[in-house]
């Protein structure tokens, strides 16, 4: 970490104490308040591993709060000992949430929301049927060193700390970076090797299982439950209103919100009567109402700033690239080529890429048709075009974004069936006309996200922090600085990738992109945002790209004196289909090509056509 | 007399700044072709004039009143309306329909059925398709609903975005021939923004727009000759 | 079974009007309101605490209360509106719908707060007679609802199609950015629609709360639940859908919720959207773009 966080440590050495010595000043009552706010906070930070991490709105999590307490209860009322019945709820709810969440792999966003509505006021239902039948009578009753309200306060401290482990874990590693990728590039995950829909059920599952331990401890606790309150649609909305006011992604600001909506009111009750408890909430859910619309990023991003404040004014590093030589920086950053692939697919071939027939049709339209393209081993190609030619979505069939038939053969072996997510492992990267990184994550973490494919270990042992993960993560880390030093980007490492210009930004998307160790780039339209003069320089980076590192590079631009001056070959296309194929001084004297940038005006000043 | 100025116009989407400094006239009656490639600006700079984008500096003046900034809406009962690029249609709404909201900004029921006359005066196409949704129109039929319904507000000033796209060469002269026929007879003046040279041929004036400034312009005759400069724009090769 | 299929399909009326005011909001402004349920009840619990507890002398019957919490429902949509929803324009929809979600737990609270978790009895604004038809009893207030349900249905439709702000508000819904650049005054549309929802949401709570037979914070959240169901099924922005939609899910509570126990009846209704969401997510009347 570049910047120091001093206060930030001391505030949380802080807390820690007052947690810990909580219940040496707390009376029982309030001892057993907090321990149900810890319920609530599990179940907080469960749903945030949905809302914040993975963008999925889920309105059911109270009904998943009750399905882990019924499950620990009918363990535990059945004899089995607590330890298993809080690691068998867990289970179920992670079950429960990833059925919850496979309409997900079809739909998405506003109805992913109703979707889960519609199971909350189902699965609410279900108890009142039931728990009669089953549970009246019969108790959770835990062992004597648990029965206390000061050891189950303890154990839910240990429960919450736990979480928080695993899940700064889950955010530093790969299964995280998944995440991200869906929650702000969903169509392009794909392009970072991220399988999309794997990647949501994995999220349903870790807040799942995190959801259930809340709802256990609260079954441990109350040792018998006949209500449905605290599982009915009020509360998965002030859960909603929790992770939203507390700040997405940010565990402490989540933590503080549900002490605040859930311990407090109790808390102060005593001492100022019953109208506390429901202010609380009111004033709660006024702030969720401005904090939507103000668009802070809730108490967690209050907290941010006032550490950033504290820290002292940190000098802001410039936001430009250094300029450094391309080919010295290249030649340095050789070692990037090292990939973990296997030997037959790194051979040289002559013909990296060959297109034939290459047609993309969406519904009736036709977007690309029968385009031949060829791409030689370090060359690079120029592809040039009007607004709406296809350029883009010719990118799209080769990293499998779009609906294609014809024939895509890449190092001689056809691309066209295999998955959009496996193609960054064969050494295909790509940028985005208007940028496919994620904006609220740091340059590194992008850098990173694009390094995926080669993050082959099992996201949970990333999130627990064992394994080969914490190598691989490791030599990850080296390589991303490497690639950010190439490109002059080193410094501006630790930012947020939101908060760097435009032009910038899309700097880091072609490092991020050759971080990912590819063998041929596919860049759309790069120099866009840069001024005149950056887009000049572009083109000796290429050049050094292809010279140094031995990358092949298919270049798409409008700003056609650019590829003029950089490109070995060049492609036209008109409408979807290839018009002109040659140097690009034979493309731009052609007459077809001409005539697509300039129309087919006969200019002759005597006789207008309207005249 | 000028009816549009345009000074000294800085704009984009956020912290991306697309325009640096666009500075264009407009007469009254006249036709001006605002040239340019792709990503150079042209629709961003129609969208700071009709105010769907806030310019970061520069101003707007239409008949020696200010309006920069002010709402499109607001815009049309001035006398400015503009044609979307796609020809903007209300899909879901019937050629009729499209047409009467193009009157909406006016009041007087008696202009709005003359306008409506005239349109279908016009466009006898679009008379004998009025119950039809304009989702299901053809392109060229589409075109002429676009710049109807844009006459349905008489307007004094009318923008035209990229009326060529995804029009085959013929239409796309149809097309020009209409807006050209458009000003001759309404003598609503036009600010046609294209990648078409085609454009030039009904131009009084013509500006070449490059990454974000106004590179070139001309007037009168040297409009013609302008494909030599057009050509080193998007190709980067003399002519 | 007759009379349980005509709770049911007076139930079914109250959720349309709740439908008709979803379709509304998401047809002008793209937003999925879960706020108008509550708007509508925190007028009416104003309005009855009118009632009850007369203000300045003044003690208004309960009719007068109902209109009174129709129109405070209006007003807060539009204040809703102004404050909250104005500022979110070109946000992403998950916003938006957090945002409504917070208006509705706000209201919510707020009721918990001033009037208390206890029940507030709901007197019918149009009197407590019944009529025998074929078998079934048949309130006044049932009745009043499939009339005004049917009414409102009826002159919204009319409203959109034959009038010039109807047209308007077509335009918007079909795509805001041209309709402005035509000279429609979109920030209207989008305050008339939320006005009109926040009115008809007044309009639902003050003859639901009888039919259910009181009103606590929350129970029109939940009614609005079922006509979402409603709305999501017949199509999100197709008004006949949306009307068709929730009196099914209306006779379909009634019925299996009193015949047979209200967790299947919730379970059906569940399959059903379930299944409409991954089958036909536009719903089976709605347009594409609803999907998209």
């Amino acid at each position: 970490m570049s910047r120091p966080d001093l206060p930030g440590r001391i505030g949380g050495l802080a807390l820690v104490a007052l947690v810990l010595l909580a219940p040496t000043f707390m009376n029982v009552p309030q001892t057993a308040i907090v321990t149900t706010a810890a319920c609530i906070a599990l179940v907080a930070l469960g749903l945030d591993v949905l809302v914040g991490s993975t963008g999925q709105l889920s309105l059911a999590h109270a009904a998943l709060y009750g399905v882990g307490c019924f499950s620990a209860l009918g363990l535990g009322t059945h004899g089995v000992p607590w330890p298993l019945a809080f690691v068998g709820a867990a289970a179920a709810t992670s079950v429960t949430a990833v059925v919850v969440g496979l309409p997900a792999l079809r739909i998405r966003g506003l109805q992913v929301a109703i979707a889960s509505l519609a199971f909350q006021q189902f699965a609410v239902q279900i108890p009142q049927k039931w728990d009669q039948v089953k549970f009246v009578g019969k108790t959770f009753d835990p062992p004597g060193y648990l029965a206390g309200v000061t050891a189950q306060y303890y154990l839910g401290v240990a429960l919450v700390g736990l979480v928080l482990l695993v899940l700064a874990g889950l955010r530093r590693t790969r299964g995280g970076r998944s995440l991200l990728a869906v929650r702000d590039v969903e169509q392009r995950a794909a392009a970072f090797g991220v399988a999309t829909g794997r990647t949501k059920l994995f999220a349903y599952a870790v807040s799942g299982a995190v959801t259930g331990l809340g709802g256990a401890l609260f079954a441990l606790q109350q040792t018998s439950v006949s209500d449905t309150q605290p599982f009915i649609l009020r509360e998965s909305l002030l859960l909603v209103a929790i992770v939203v006011v507390g700040g997405a992604r940010s565990p402490v600001g989540i933590l503080l919100a549900a002490f605040a909506t859930k311990a407090v009111p109790g808390l102060l009750a005593p001492h100022f009567g019953q109208g506390v408890q429901l202010l609380i909430p009111v004033i709660l859910a006024a702030v969720l109402v401005l904090s939507v619309v103000l668009q802070p990023e809730g108490i967690g991003g209050v907290l941010r700033d006032l550490r950033d404040q504290l820290s002292g004014g940190v000098d802001r590093p410039v936001p430009r690239p250094q300029q450094t030589d391309p080919v010295v920086a290249a030649a340095r950053a050789r070692s990037l080529r090292e990939v973990p692939r296997p030997l037959t697919q790194r051979l040289p071939v002559p013909a990296l890429l060959v297109a034939r027939g290459v047609t993309v049709r969406y519904g009736g339209v036709v977007a690309l048709a029968d385009v031949d393209l060829e791409v030689r081993r370090s060359e690079i190609v120029g592809l040039i075009g009007a607004n709406g030619a296809g350029k883009s979505t010719f990118f799209n069939a080769v990293s499998g974004l779009a609906p294609t038939t014809g024939s895509i053969r890449y190092r001689d072996r056809e691309l066209l069936p295999a998955p959009a997510a496996s193609r960054s492992a064969r050494g295909l990267a790509r940028t985005f006309q208007d940028m496919g990184l994620v904006r609220a994550e740091t340059v590194r973490e992008n850098v990173l996200l694009a390094q995926g494919w080669m993050a082959c270990y099992p996201a949970a042992t990333g999130m627990l922090g064992f394994g080969a993960a914490v190598g691989t993560e490791r030599e990850l880390r080296h390589r991303a600085d490497q690639a950010l030093e190439l490109f002059g980007l080193e410094h501006l490492a630790g930012e947020r990738l939101g908060d760097l210009p435009y032009g910038t930004m899309r700097v880091v998307e072609i490092a991020a992109a050759v971080a990912s160790g590819p063998d041929l780039l596919l860049l759309d339209e790069a120099s866009a945002g840069l001024t005149p003069e950056e887009a000049h320089a572009l083109g000796d980076r290429f050049r050094a790209l292809r010279d140094e590192l031995g990358l092949t590079l298919v270049v798409i631009e409008h700003h056609v004196p650019l590829i003029a001056a950089t490109c070995d070959y060049c492609y036209c296309l008109e409408s979807g289909g290839l018009i002109a194929e040659g140097t690009p001084a034979e493309v731009t004297a052609e007459p077809r090509v001409v005539e697509s940038f300039l129309g087919r005006g006969t200019l002759q000043p005597e006789e207008g056509v309207l005249a | 007399m000028t009816l549009l100025e345009v000074h000294d116009l800085c704009s984009g989407y956020g912290a991306l700044q697309v325009l640096f400094g666009v500075s264009l006239a407009v007469g009254e009656g006249e036709v001006v072709a605002l040239m340019g490639s792709n990503g150079a600006g042209k629709t961003t700079t129609l969208r700071t004039i009709t105010g769907l984008l806030k310019p970061m500096s520069g101003s707007v003046v239409l008949a020696g009143r200010p309006v920069t900034g002010v709402a499109p809406e607001r815009l049309v009962a001035a006398g400015v309306v503009m044609v979307p690029e796609g020809r903007g249609m209300l899909r879901d709404l019937t050629v009729a329909e499209n047409l009467a909201v193009g009157a909406y900004s006016v009041a007087d029921k008696r202009q709005v059925a003359e306008s409506l006359d005239r349109a279908y005066a016009t466009f006898p196409i679009l008379h004998e398709r009025r119950e039809q949704k304009a989702g299901t129109l053809s392109g060229g039929q589409q075109q002429m609903l676009a710049l109807g319904r844009a006459l349905m507000a008489s307007p004094r000033l009318m923008l035209v975005d990229e009326a060529s796209l995804g029009l085959s060469p013929v239409m796309t002269e149809r097309a020009f021939s209409l807006i050209a026929e458009v000003n001759r007879t309404l003598g609503v003046a036009v600010l046609i923004v294209e990648q078409n040279v085609l454009a030039l041929d009904l131009a009084d004036r013509a500006y070449v727009l490059e990454k974000g400034q106004v590179v070139a312009s001309a007037e009168g005759d040297a409009v013609r000759t302008m494909q030599g400069r057009l050509r080193t724009a998007y190709l980067g090769t003399p002519a | 079974m007759l009379s349980a299929l005509v709770v049911g399909l007076a139930i079914g009326s109250a959720y349309s009007l709740l439908a008709v005011a979803v379709v509304l909001v998401y047809s002008g402004t793209k937003v999925l309101s879960l706020a108008v349920g509550e708007i509508g009840a925190f007028g009416l619990y104003a309005a009855l605490w009118w009632h009850d507890n007369g203000l300045l002398g003044t003690k208004p019957p309960v009719w007068v209360a109902a209109l009174v919490a129709m129109l405070i429902g209006g007003v807060l949509g539009l204040v809703v509106e102004r404050l909250v929803m104005r500022p979110l324009l070109g946000r992403p929809a998950l916003d938006s719908l957090v945002a409504t979600l917070a208006v509705a737990l706000f209201l919510a609270l707020l009721e918990l707060e001033l009037y208390g978790l206890d029940p507030f009895p709901a007197p019918s604004p149009v009197g407590d007679g019944s009529v025998e038809i074929g078998g079934a009893t048949l309130t006044v207030t049932e009745m009043t609802l499939l009339g005004v349900a049917a009414l409102v249905a009826l002159g919204l439709w009319l409203f959109l199609t034959r009038t010039s702000f109807g047209l308007a508000t077509r335009a918007t819904t079909s795509d805001p950015t041209v309709a402005r650049l035509l000279g429609v005054p979109v920030n209207r549309v989008y305050v008339f629609s939320w006005g009109v929802a926040g009115l008809l949401s007044g309009a639902a709570a003050a003859l639901l709360a009888n039919v259910t037979g009181s009103l606590t914070p929350f129970s029109l959240t939940t009614a609005l639940l079922s006509a979402l169901a409603g709305a999501v099924i017949g199509g999100l922005d197709s008004l006949g859908g949306a009307v068709l939609g929730s009196l099914v899910v209306g006779v379909v509570s009634g019925v299996v919720g009193s015949r047979v126990d209200p967790t299947t009846s919730a379970g059906i209704v569940f399959l059903a959207v379930l299944l409409t969401l991954l089958v036909r997510p536009r719903g089976l009347f709605g347009s594409t773009r609803v999907a998209a």
